[in-house]
């Protein structure tokens, strides 16, 4: 009986321990975000630049941190300063666009004036609304 | 058009931050920083969105962005706008590295305080880079959560690298 409950508290101790090490120190360095399968807001380029442009608060409400799946018409793709490839989607006001930094290190082969849809997070609002993490889903 | 007139602008600049601590260090990374600057004049601005920061550990990630920290859902950007200092003795069609003064207004959870940083302006291969490293102190920018001056430290280093296009 004493063995028992003495394999049983150490058995719950190895337990909690794996588990607090999981928690604290594993899956916050390597859980990734899904972003092709999380639960995404589906909008165009056009409108979510409106959206933003017409209410900036109620939009970060709306879309920060969150997944957005965004089409629209590829003006270029070119690769930032680190090397990894963005793409800019085009909008009704040519001064405010959205502007999308994806995934990997290739830069996307895609010609402007294609349409394309991609998944990301959205980060926010500066003159583009700006999207990070994104995934290409449709070219 | 002159180079002297041009603005130049990226929207891929970098601004890394480090806390440094004997408990810890914190690096983040922002690569989506927008920046333009207008060369005769030496204007200059950057901006960028908090949650922009990616950290290695996604829970400081959520931490940063929290309420006891950066507020990011209510204070969704940090800024800076102010000037190269002496701009007209720097010839942005020759080749060199030019060491300058820049000094302006940063404004972080919507808290503006003047700033004054050392820099460096590279001009290779027809192409202008600008880079410069600062301290500023968490608390005068209203950041004010419980692990700062012990996890945390109360000054933070800034990295800016803006590569322009």
């Amino acid at each position: 009986m004493k063995k028992k409950l003495i394999i049983a508290v150490l058995l719950v101790g190895v337990l909690s321990f794996v588990g607090v090490y999981y928690f604290v120190f594993y899956r916050p360095t390597h859980h990734v975000r899904d972003i092709a399968s999380e639960e995404a807001i589906v909008v165009s380029a056009k409108d979510i630049v409106k959206e933003f442009q017409t209410n900036e608060s109620a939009s970060n409400t709306k879309y920060l941190n969150k997944v957005a799946e965004i089409s629209g018409e590829v003006i270029e793709a070119k690769k930032d300063q680190t090397g990894k490839p963005t793409v800019t989607l085009k909008s009704d006001d040519s001064f405010s666009n959205v502007f999308v930094t994806l995934r990997g290190d290739k830069q996307l082969e895609v010609k402007g004036g294609a349409t394309i849809t991609i998944r990301g997070v959205v980060t926010g609002f500066l003159s583009d609304v700006v999207i990070n993490d994104g995934i290409v889903v449709k070219q | 058009m002159s180079y002297a007139q041009k603005v130049y602008a990226t929207r891929t600049a970098q601004v890394k931050f480090s806390s440094s601590t004997t408990a810890e260090d914190i690096d983040a990374v922002n690569n989506q920083v927008q920046s333009k600057f207008i060369g005769k004049t030496g204007q200059l601005m950057f901006s960028l969105l908090m949650k922009g920061f990616a950290f290695e550990n996604a829970m400081m990630q959520e931490h940063f962005n929290g309420k006891e920290y950066m507020e990011s859902d209510k204070f969704p950007k940090a800024e800076f706008k102010g000037a190269i200092n002496g701009m007209a003795t720097i010839d942005l069609e020759k080749e060199g590295a030019y060491p300058v003064m820049v000094s302006g207004d940063l404004t972080i959870k919507g808290i503006t305080k003047p700033v004054k940083a050392a820099g460096l302006i590279l001009v290779e291969k027809h192409k202008v880079s600008a880079e410069s490293s600062f301290k500023i102190k968490l608390q005068e920018y209203g950041i004010t959560g419980k692990d700062i001056g012990t996890v945390i430290a109360n000054n933070i280093e800034i990295k800016v690298n803006a590569k322009y296009d």
